[in-house]
């Protein structure tokens, strides 16, 4: 189950983030997305260590951490995307599938005449469209 | 790692053991210790302490099964239980006295039968003193039949022979490692054996082999096999997780964890030693999801957690001390299960150790608060010691001197661990890994993460109270999320801090803290929190909240603070708070000043408009009481009181300044507030907007730093909220150019500055220029007279290169002097005014002057070179004689002034007439290049000195004349008319050359000839005054320039043609040919003669003679003209034969007129004089 999405601008700041769980524990998925990005940075500064990694934009798991698994995606502009988890077992075409429609997403939000680029999407719809890929995460390997 | 016991954080040393001749002992495990791979020594001085090795329990261990692992197994086999021993025999014992032999006999029966049983390896040590004791090969044979030992495991040690004892020493160490391994080899094989048959009744005892053998193979050093014996046996008891019932849960599960916790060690420890630290993360990842799940009996949950944060720990240490040794490391990304660089990081272990201790401190509160009375819990706590087993725990009893282990239920146990844990702070401890984390995150410029341990490390500080160490971690961390703008993080973090400064009790932190949380952009609830810290939800609401609480508290006159939660911090009385805010303090968000005149530069008593703008992000609107705008010059500031409280501005002091009033000063959240008031200044300069200083209550001010709208940083935060952005100004000019600060400027001169120069200078004269300074309207005082010359082309007015000839004087134009007005003398000048001279620049003070007065000055300028320079004359002054206003006005002027060469010397050199030596060196250089003149030794040259004047003035000329150069001893030659000052100052118009005549000779043989200088004295012509200034008034400018050196040569040939002065058609005359050897050598002489047109010749055309030495030969040639007019004699050419040099005469010398009929001359003086005269002039 996904718990928690985001999107983070240039400058590492939060544009957009949405957790989905009945826990309490917002505050603490907003640290763990956080830290997350030191190890997109870490990923981007030194992409030898981490294999055949250049010009994808698919991240691959970032860290697990406690319970939580952390997977990130950089586009093209170098905004991130991160998923936390806490599915044991994740496979990672699933993850790329959601990243593709996210980002598909995103683009659809940020491309509205309205939208100031970097600054935080309050779209709506966004979060309408946002909180159905994540309900259908998954579930096409389900079934 | 530390609570581990010694023997399993260390690979084991194999064990050997000696016994009796005890002196040899520290000799002998000395040097076993130091053996690579190292032997231990259990040393035993006497044969009867042998038994000790016997006390073994053969408790049957398959049938009665208590636990896994014994705790003392290892213990035992690396200190007690030797794989060798070797008896130490004196050789006399061995080789002498029989009673001794029957002795030694029996302590080696005695060994036998105890080392048997365990199949210890034997080995015999002899003694030998002295190197000549007799050996007795018998003895040795029935030795070593007795210990069963083949002869190489005899060893003779001799501790008096140093050479041979090494040898030895070296040769037992080898036996003993041979022999250890060989029983280590055959022990483990021993269990293995049980493991292979499957006969063995329980997977317990399975584990429990496998480990055995596992300690064996490392025993051996054979680590490979270690390693997979340790794994058998770690999956073994994964195994038997659900099986066995052996134990009440609780405990079970204790005992099982324990075991494979011992075992993880042993793998990871194994893994990174061999530098297999991918292999080792993977490992332990596998570990830890085995064993997360099984978190046990709910009432002893804690114990789980504690036991993950110890894998976590142990796990991070581990990794950080390999670390060391093997820097590089490549993560294999496998497909399956793909590893992250970050756990390969001893911070991630350590972080996430913090976090299952912080877990298990939950759990075990939990469990307190659930247990009964904690008197209970501790008596029953006492008797619970470790069992002999690994990770089991019994109850002690004792009943006289016999000490009974009883096992114990798990109610009790979880009392007991209850009890322990109780002992144990937690916080301390996670606050040591959240550092430890924090710390080697920093250290890797793992910012994010760092600040993640940081935030937990304060919280744990925070509820220990130790609010210091809180605040200095909260206040790090919280520029980092303020950096990038998460808004969520930094509330939480500044909710913490303000707790901090309110247990403090520091009001002014608390402010900052408070009115930063109140204005961050957080709108909406971003989900209910449960675990929201001090600060409370992140929400509009609780912002509300905040900031009414902070107004409250300022707002109290009395200082009394009625909330209770604000009762910590007192007003004193008349104390006032003020908070900064500049460009860089998070404060901005909270009130935000910008300033721009509405002109860039203004004259001083005109006004311009000034608007102040205000922006506020607090939730609920501000009522500002007054509001004052400082500036550098204090006469400007402006203080603006709100109408609706008036009371407050009649704060003392302030009546001498502007005080504005406003119906309203009320700031709303998130717009603008905009004043524009007209504002002028007096005093010229930069009129600057410093502060804005709002002031809310009677103690409390906002200080904020005025900042340009053209220059403004938009505000960190609010920039990323999806809102419009607003301006604070509507004119859409000053919004991108307004500035904080104008230019008041200076006033306009009234005085005029007037530079005259009268056409370009010459080179050499002292140029004045007069300076006037006009005043028209204004008062002159203390005014200053600002001199510069600056070269035209840019640059300095000086060039160290190329500076030979003016060596004294390096400045190409240089100011001498400034000469005041007529009638004013320097001396006469008062001591306080300045009068200030270099080379390129003056400074003198002009004396006070009225309106309509002038004064003049003049400056003296000589030029060293022709150049064209800048001169730069700046008058300041002030128009008043009041000495506090001491404006300067200034008022500027610039010439550019030519310098020009005033006159050009030439000179040049000629033989006598028709009268020409042969000059070597000449015709030499006719060849190369004429660089130098020669002369004629001992014969009259003339010398030539022309002046040209090159300027467009007339000139005057006093004298030209040739000085011996100073620095030459004795001149080299003389010259007439060297010194002959000219009558009267001859006049030169522009381009006209003057000359004159001198004639040297030389008759000193040398080669050089140093002529000396020529030295011209002139003057400009001073037209109609010339008459009356002539008579040494105006100085003469004296021109120096220096004749070049020439060569001397004693010709060896003079050739002089002798012809008369005219001819007369058709007259004959006799042209004489005279060649004057003055050599010591006979001179072979070939000549030639041409025909010429015009004359009719008798004489040898070609010939050769011989002219002897210091004689001379004439040849003689009758001519008669036939033309008249000037014409050309017969050419003559000459060539010696000795030099090979050829001579022609030069053509003038080789003409003469021809008259055509004797001419009547009046005076025949003045006919010589003529032809001289033309001689000369050419």
């Amino acid at each position: 189950m996904i718990i928690c999405v985001a999107v983070v601008g240039h400058q590492n700041n939060p544009l957009f983030i949405q957790s989905f769980t009945e826990a309490d524990d917002a505050l603490k998925l907003h640290h763990i997305v956080h830290c997350s990005l030191d190890v997109v940075d870490e990923r981007v500064n030194n992409p030898k260590k981490s294999g055949s990694m250049i010009n994808e934009t698919f991240l691959g798991l970032l860290y697990p951490f406690e319970n939580y698994k952390v997977y990130g995606y950089l586009t093209n502009t170098k905004v991130k995307f991160i998923l936390v988890t806490t599915d044991l077992d994740v496979r990672d075409a699933d993850v790329r599938n959601f990243f593709r429609r996210f980002h598909a997403a995103y683009v659809d939000a940020v491309s509205n005449p309205f939208h100031v680029p970097g600054k935080k999407i309050t779209s709506k719809t966004f979060v309408e469209r946002v909180s159905t890929i994540v309900k259908s995460f998954g579930l096409s390997s389900a079934g | 790692m530390e609570e581990y016991p010694e023997e399993l954080r260390t690979p084991p040393l194999t064990l050997a053991s000696i016994v009796g001749y005890p002196e040899l002992h520290s000799l002998i495990s000395t040097h076993l210790l130091s053996c690579q791979p190292p032997i231990n020594t259990f040393a035993l001085p006497h044969f009867s302490k042998i038994n000790l090795f016997n006390n073994k329990s053969h408790h049957p261990s398959t049938t009665l099964l208590t636990g896994i692992f014994k705790r003392d197994w290892l213990l035992k086999h690396r200190s007690q239980i030797p794989s060798v021993l070797a008896p130490i025999f004196p050789s006399q014992h061995v080789f002498g006295d029989p009673s001794h032999w029957l002795q030694l006999c029996s302590d080696l029966d005695s060994i036998k039968t105890v080392i048997r049983g365990r199949n210890i390896k034997l080995a015999v040590v002899i003694v030998q003193t002295n190197a000549h004791d007799e050996v007795s090969d018998d003895r040795m044979i029935a030795l070593r039949k007795r210990a069963e030992v083949d002869a190489k495991y005899v060893i003779t040690l001799n501790p008096n022979d140093n050479s041979e004892l090494k040898q030895s020493l070296n040769s037992l160490a080898n036996i003993f490692s041979e022999l250890a391994s060989a029983y280590y080899r055959e022990e483990g094989r021993r269990i293995k054996q049980r493991i292979e048959k499957k006969n063995v009744s329980s997977p317990e005892l399975i584990v429990r082999y496998c480990f055995k053998v596992a300690v064996y193979a490392e025993f051996r050093s054979d680590w490979a096999e270690a390693l997979k014996f340790y794994e058998e046996a770690y999956h073994t008891l994964r195994e038997i997780v659900g099986v066995t019932t052996r134990l009440p849960a609780v405990q079970r599960l204790v005992e099982i964890k324990s075991i494979s916790e011992q075992l993880h060690f042993k793998i990871s420890t194994l893994l990174l030693h061999s530098g297999k630290v991918t292999e080792a993360v993977t490992w332990f990842r596998q570990h830890k999801n085995a064993y997360k799940r099984l978190v046990g009996a709910p009432e002893a949950t804690f114990i789980h957690w504690e036991w993950m944060s110890r894998q976590f720990l142990v796990f991070g240490e581990l990794l950080e001390t390999s670390a060391v040794t093997t820097q590089s490391f490549s993560p294999v990304i496998s497909a399956s299960k793909p590893l992250s660089d970050w756990e390969y990081y001893p911070a991630y272990y350590y972080q996430l150790a913090a976090h299952y201790l912080s877990e298990k401190r939950a759990a075990l509160e939990l469990a307190i608060s659930m247990s009964e009375t904690s008197s209970e819990i501790d008596c029953v706590a006492d008797s619970v010691v470790p069992s002999v087993y690994v990770g089991q725990f019994a109850r002690l009893l004792e009943q006289g001197d016999n000490v009974e282990m009883l096992s114990i239920t798990d109610e009790e146990y979880t009392r007991y661990a209850v009890s322990e844990g109780r002992r144990f702070r937690d916080s301390l401890e996670i606050i040591a890994l959240q550092k430890k984390a924090y710390e080697s995150y920093s250290s890797m410029k793992i910012e994010r993460m760092g600040s993640y341990c940081g935030f937990q490390m304060g919280k744990e500080y925070f509820t220990e109270g130790d609010i210091d160490n809180a605040k200095q971690i909260f206040d790090s961390i919280a520029s980092l999320y303020r950096k990038e703008g998460w808004v969520t993080l930094l509330w939480d973090v500044l909710g913490y801090l303000r707790e901090c400064s309110r247990k403090n009790g520091t009001i002014k932190e608390f402010l900052e803290y408070s009115l930063e949380m109140a204005a961050l952009p957080i709108k909406s609830d971003i989900g209910v929190q449960r675990d929201t810290g001090p600060a409370g939800p992140a929400n509009l609401l609780q912002r509300e909240t905040i900031q009414k609480e902070v107004f409250d508290l300022v707002s109290e006159a009395s200082g009394l603070a009625t909330n209770e939660k604000l009762s910590n911090f007192k007003f004193t009385g008349g104390e006032s708070l003020q908070l900064e805010v500049d460009l860089v303090s998070p404060l901005r968000l909270v009130m935000f000043a910008s300033v721009a005149f509405h002109e860039q530069a203004i004259k001083p008593g005109t006004s311009t408009l000034i608007t102040v703008s205000l922006l506020c992000h607090l939730p609920i609107t501000v009522e500002i009481d007054q509001l004052e705008i400082q500036f550098n010059q204090s006469d400007c500031n402006i203080f603006i009181a709100n109408a609706q409280k008036p009371q407050l501005v009649e704060v003392s002091g302030i009546q001498q300044h502007r005080v504005e009033t406003v119906p309203s000063l009320s700031l709303e959240s998130n717009k603008w507030l905009r004043l524009t008031y007209d504002i002028k200044s007096d005093q010229s300069g930069k009129l600057d907007c410093l502060v804005v200083l709002a002031k809310i209550g009677r103690h409390f001010t906002i200080c904020c730093r005025a900042e340009s709208p053209a220059s403004l940083e938009s505000l960190p935060l609010w920039t990323l909220e999806d809102s419009v952005q607003t301006v604070p100004l509507k004119d859409p000019v000053l919004v991108l150019s307004g500035q904080k600060s104008t230019q008041v400027e200076e006033q306009d001169p009234r005085v005029d500055l007037h530079l005259d120069a009268s056409g370009p200078a010459l080179v050499g004269e002292i140029f004045m220029v007069p300076v006037t300074v006009l005043s028209k309207g204004h008062d002159v005082y203390s005014g200053e007279l600002k001199i510069n010359l600056v070269d035209v082309k840019g640059g300095v007015l000086f060039s160290p290169r190329d500076s030979e000839p003016y060596s004294t004087d390096s400045h190409h134009v240089e100011l001498l002097g400034i000469s005041g007005p007529e009638g004013e003398d320097d001396s006469q000048l008062d001591p306080d005014k300045i009068k200030k001279i270099q080379q390129s620049f003056g400074l003198i003070s002009i004396p006070f002057l009225k309106n309509g007065d002038s004064w003049t000055c003049k400056l003296e300028i000589k030029w060293h070179r022709p150049k064209p320079i800048m001169l730069y004359v700046s008058l300041g002054y002030t128009p008043y004689r009041d000495e506090s206003n001491t404006q300067m006005v200034h008022v500027h002027k610039n010439l550019q002034i030519e310098g020009q060469t005033a006159i050009v010397l030439n000179h040049h050199f000629l033989m006598p007439f028709r009268r020409d030596p042969l000059l070597l060196s000449r015709n030499k250089q006719a060849l190369e290049s004429d660089q130098s003149q020669t002369l004629p030794l001992n014969q009259k040259t003339v010398l030539i000195v022309s002046a040209k004047n090159c300027t467009e003035l007339p000139l005057r000329l006093k004298s030209i004349s040739i000085e011996a150069d100073d620095d030459v001893g004795e001149r080299t030659c003389s010259i007439q008319h060297a010194n002959v000052e000219l009558s009267e100052p001859a006049l030169i118009v522009p381009g006209q050359e003057f000359k004159k005549v001198f004639s040297v000779s030389s008759d000193l043989n040398i080669s050089k000839l140093r002529l000396g200088t020529m030295v011209l004295r002139w003057r400009r012509d001073l037209g109609v005054g010339e008459k009356s200034a002539s008579a040494a008034t105006s100085s003469w400018v004296m021109m120096k320039q220096k004749l070049p050196d020439t060569n001397v040569e004693l010709p060896p040939l003079i050739v002089n043609l002798e012809c008369p002065p005219y001819a007369i058609l058709g007259d004959p005359f006799t042209y004489y040919i005279r060649i004057l050897n003055q050599t010591q050598l006979l001179q072979e002489v070939k000549y030639s003669l041409e025909d010429a047109q015009s004359f009719v010749l008798s004489g040898h055309h070609n010939d050769t003679v011989h002219v002897l030495p210091k004689s001379e030969h004439i040849l003689s040639y009758k001519l008669v003209p036939l033309a008249s007019g000037i014409q050309q004699l017969p050419r003559f050419s000459m060539t010696s034969v000795r030099y090979s040099a050829a001579y022609q005469p030069s053509n003038p010398s080789n003409s003469v007129f021809v008259f055509p009929s004797k001419p009547q001359f009046k005076n025949a003086a003045s006919t010589n004089f003529r032809v001289e005269s033309v001689a000369a002039i050419e």
